[in-house]
């Protein structure tokens, strides 16, 4: 095996681990699965290297194979039991003051967004990396028209589970 | 202010809660096998071919013989011409729609050429079900029509005590018969089961970005 390539892509991966860890905790509900979720991921990533040319960043085209694993090519998520997420639980907020109503409604949003199907999950999730529409239609295969009235009724359903 | 640009503010600066993996873990997954579907689908379906394949080596010696006397021996080459003939395209589309298959695809693409390959396995099951529904069909119009020959050499072949021949065809269509269905229905189950579990997700979220379309 090329070691050189060996070296770059996981020196790479390691700098940008961040992205699928946070694809890891949104698509699975204990640390078991995410450790897997986050092996498969890798090795998928690792797989499709060789094709990556570099006219995108880097951290691009980690999304889509990342995402494309989570959604399409991984098979265990369900098969847990569905129990309280522990990290959802203790979501903390860092910056705003200490306020419980604040925090309440932010676990109850975070849970929310895990309860979705597993493709608004990813539209959400893009959503919240700060990606543009553009950059969302892409990664999902679907037209920037689309996937920004998809992403508004998701907000308003959203909208509806927190405040009923 | 909403709630999801809220979350969307502190999205960022969770980072530093996220495990972290040193160069060695991430390394050493490097090594790992994947256990992704596509594999799955296409393992399953070398496992079909060679079933397929090994079922042939199967047909008993006596069983071969008692189709060479009754006339059927150039009919069944004939067949099993035919049917590699097939086989052999089928291996071509599959191995195909496997390299096809890449995780760069945005996920529409790639759903959609999983479930592509998934079609091909699908018509490859219905060719070999309908192949053998038909093969079943046609040997037994060719043994009703030829009820003299195939009683005699079924005493000859098998050694098949005395019985009238008018009983004996009636036990045999109907063993002919019940065999073929159980089969059948064997082989839809089989497939039914091990496809629905394994394409259920895929299926789902297909459906969801399709709807997205609409």
């Amino acid at each position: 095996m090329n070691k050189q390539l060996e070296h770059s892509f996981v020196t790479q991966l390691e700098e940008n681990q961040n992205i699928v860890h946070k694809i890891c905790r949104l698509y699975t509900n204990d640390s078991d699965a995410h450790n897997d979720l986050f092996q498969e991921i890798t090795i998928q990533l690792w797989r499709a290297y060789p094709k990556f040319r570099g006219d995108s960043k880097f951290s691009t085209w980690m999304y889509r194979v990342a995402l494309n694993t989570a959604i399409t090519l991984y098979r265990k998520s369900k098969r847990s039991i569905k129990t309280q997420d522990y990290e959802g639980v203790s979501f903390k907020i860092s910056s705003v003051p200490y306020d419980d109503t604040a925090e309440q409604q932010l676990k109850l949003m975070y849970s929310a967004v895990k309860d979705l199907n597993d493709i608004d999950k990813a539209l959400v999730f893009l959503y919240l990396e700060d990606k543009n529409y553009r950059e969302i239609s892409e990664t999902l295969g679907i037209t920037e028209v689309n996937a920004r009235v998809k992403m508004n009724r998701i907000k308003e359903k959203l909208r509806t589970i927190i405040n009923p | 202010m909403d709630q999801l640009e809220l979350l969307k503010k502190q999205w960022q600066s969770r980072e530093q809660e996220l495990p972290k993996l040193t160069y060695d873990d991430i390394y050493k997954m490097l090594l790992k096998k994947s256990s992704s579907i596509v594999k799955w689908i296409f393992y399953i379906s070398i496992a079909e071919i060679i079933f397929w394949t090994l079922l042939a080596f199967f047909v008993p010696e006596s069983s071969r013989k008692f189709s060479d006397d009754i006339g059927l021996h150039n009919i069944l080459i004939g067949v099993n011409v035919v049917n590699y003939s097939i086989f052999g395209v089928f291996i071509f589309l599959f191995y195909r729609n496997y390299r096809k298959i890449s995780t760069t695809d945005s996920i529409k693409e790639l759903m959609r050429n999983i479930l592509q390959t998934r079609k091909t396995v699908k018509y490859f099951v219905v060719y070999n079900i309908t192949a053998c529904i038909i093969l079943i069909i046609g040997i037994n119009i060719f043994y009703y029509l030829n009820q003299d020959i195939v009683f005699k050499f079924m005493i000859e072949d098998y050694g098949i005590a005395s019985i009238s021949q008018e009983k004996f065809m009636n036990i045999f269509f109907l063993i002919q018969i019940l065999f073929g269905i159980v089969m059948i229905v064997f082989i839809i189950l089989f497939y039914r089961i091990v496809y629905g579990i394994l394409m259920r997700k895929l299926n789902k979220n297909y459906k969801e970005l399709k709807k997205i379309e609409m």
